[in-house]
């Protein structure tokens, strides 16, 4: 997932400053899980703008709708058209993704173009949950894990050393860059020397191949997901997990 | 490795004889190193030029080394980094010491760049230091760069790299060191060491790793309590003794100057004199003196391996 939180409310103001009709799109894909563009966030800064003086058109999407996801969040902004078409500006309460592609799908589709602006700041890609999170990966394009010990180092490393620990890991294993965080070499270290694999360690991985990072990166595949049935194809799975956490999160479709 | 010999560093590494290193900072000026180097001249057999360090932008370090060895003689260990540059502006930096005369290089991570007066500045660290000495030992030995394309006129030159004795964790490094020299280096100079039972736990992994590479181990005999200080609270892996500090600190309440300065050097002696006289109990080939600005206590201590 993307963690993200909301931008100081000034910033926002600033972005939106003289400008009156606003329609402000929520998410309903990671920055419903961050709180920072659920139905309870996206009322909450309608609210608040609304108290600035301006109109607010709410555009809200249910749980499992992203905004990123222009095949499912277009007919929500389709519905709003109009709303859209007479707006001073467009608030985007997603991640960086999010705010593009609805930009865009404004430019080319409804054929209008607006200020769009963010009201959250991306912090990367991260795993855990449910209140703690931890960035681990930075889809780099060509995973190094295998050579790793499953930690990758180009994102759990301070210096994103492919050969560590670097000279500065403190005397407890924690990082140079940061003392609150453990050093991922001392991390590796340890895996490898419990699974019995030092001798990977000492072995030298060659510099990571950038070329896959290649910005901005485009893909495309052969048969798009149909997210409905998906959701749907996958309640059996669910049906399995009854009595857990996983049932609520079944509750919500 | 390597049989050749291209460096008075190597040649002296190679003759069994106890090796002595120097330090020598750029900082943002040359004039200072150059006088040092002149200062260090015959006490020490080559010294390190450093880049960028504790991340403060200094003078490139390529540039100073070729500066300082042209003007003074002082053969130079041309410090390079990997915080700063990527793989492309290191093996170009590498192959501009060959055709610059610098015979020594010393390949390093590199303290982040938040440690220092730009923290705002993107961190490189494409290459790390066991990429970098393996980079340069490839375009040494078999006259290839980065790329694996062939140079004609391969630098002429031998690398180094770091070891941090007290670091704790011990084993990672160590691992590291094996994994480093593996890479290709030629030698080790180790940050500062004050302890001699840190010495004695470093050379016992040394030895069951099958570490062979020769070691230079980092001293640094200081000028004042405040220079002592420093390495004591800020840098990692590093213990000064208390007792050692104390008697430091007493010498602040000296007034005369001269007298000050003799105090210092007789606590520096003594301490070093013990710690040296176990040294020689070690696989240690030499001494990296960081004493930047501290020359005429290499002397003394030289008298001690002697």
């Amino acid at each position: 997932m993307i963690a993200q939180e909301q931008k100081p409310i000034e910033e926002i103001l600033g972005y939106l400053d003289g400008k009156r009709k606003i329609v402000a799109v929520g998410c309903g894909g990671c920055a419903t899980f961050y709180h920072t563009g659920d139905k309870k966030a996206v009322k909450e800064m309608a609210e608040r703008l609304r108290k600035e003086g301006k109109e607010v058109t709410e555009v809200i999407l249910p749980l499992g709708v992203s905004a990123c996801e222009i095949d499912m969040s277009s007919k929500f902004l389709e519905k709003n058209r109009k709303a859209i078409e007479d707006a001073d500006a467009v608030l985007v309460m997603s991640c960086g993704d999010g705010v593009q592609v609805v930009c865009e799908y404004i430019d080319n589709k409804i054929g209008v173009t607006k200020p769009v602006v963010p009201a959250n700041d991306a912090l990367g890609l991260v795993g855990g949950g449910p209140t703690k999170f931890k960035e681990t990966c930075q889809s780099c394009g060509q995973c190094e894990l295998g050579k790793t010990a499953g930690i990758c180092p180009l994102t759990s490393c301070g210096k994103g050393l492919m050969n560590g620990p670097c000279g500065g890991v403190r005397e407890d294993g924690k990082c140079e860059v940061d003392p609150e965080k453990d050093c991922a070499w001392v991390k590796i270290y340890e895996r490898m020397e419990k699974m019995g694999e030092l001798d990977k360690f000492t072995e030298m991985r060659a510099p990571h191949a950038w070329s896959k990072a290649k910005r901005p990166r485009l893909f495309t595949i052969e048969e798009p997901v149909k997210p409905v049935r998906t959701i749907l194809a996958s309640l059996p799975s669910y049906l399995t997990l009854l009595g857990g956490p996983e049932y609520e999160m079944l509750m919500l479709f | 490795m390597a049989e050749e010999v291209y460096s008075d560093l190597m040649r002296e590494i190679k003759s069994g004889r106890f090796v002595w290193t120097g330090e020598l900072e750029p900082a943002k000026d040359i004039g200072e190193a150059i006088e040092a180097a002149r200062e260090l001249k015959g006490l020490v057999t080559a010294c390190n030029v450093t880049d960028n360090p504790q991340s403060f932008a200094a003078i490139n370090s390529l540039a100073a080394a070729y500066k300082i060895q042209q003007e003074t003689g002082m053969e130079c260990i041309y410090q390079l980094r990997c915080a700063d540059r990527n793989r492309l502006a290191l093996c170009s930096d590498v192959m501009a010491a060959g055709i610059l005369g610098l015979k020594n290089i010393l390949a390093l991570t590199g303290d982040y760049v938040s440690l220092g007066d730009t923290p705002r500045a993107k961190p490189v660290y494409d290459l790390d230091s066991t990429t970098l000495t393996r980079m340069i030992h490839t375009l040494v030995h078999e006259g290839k760069d980065i790329s694996g394309t062939e140079i004609p006129n391969p630098p002429k030159l031998h690398v180094g790299a770091a070891a941090g004795p007290g670091v704790d964790p011990l084993e990672p490094e160590l691992y590291k060191m094996k994994r480093k020299a593996l890479a290709g280096a030629e030698f080790f100079q180790t940050q500062v060491v004050y302890l001699p039972e840190v010495l004695d736990r470093f050379f016992k992994g040394v030895k069951e790793l099958n570490i062979e590479t020769p070691i230079l181990v980092g001293i640094f005999p200081a000028k004042s309590y405040g220079a002592a200080k420093f390495f004591d609270e800020y840098v990692t892996g590093v213990d000064v003794p208390p007792d050692f500090l104390k008697e430091l600190e007493a010498t602040k309440q000296i007034k005369d100057k001269e007298k000050r300065k003799e105090e210092v050097d007789r606590v520096n002696i003594e301490y070093f004199t013990g710690f040296l006289e176990h040294l020689k109990d070690t696989p240690a080939v030499g001494c990296h003196i960081m004493a930047v600005g501290y020359p005429r206590i290499i002397p003394e201590l030289k008298k001690v391996m002697e």
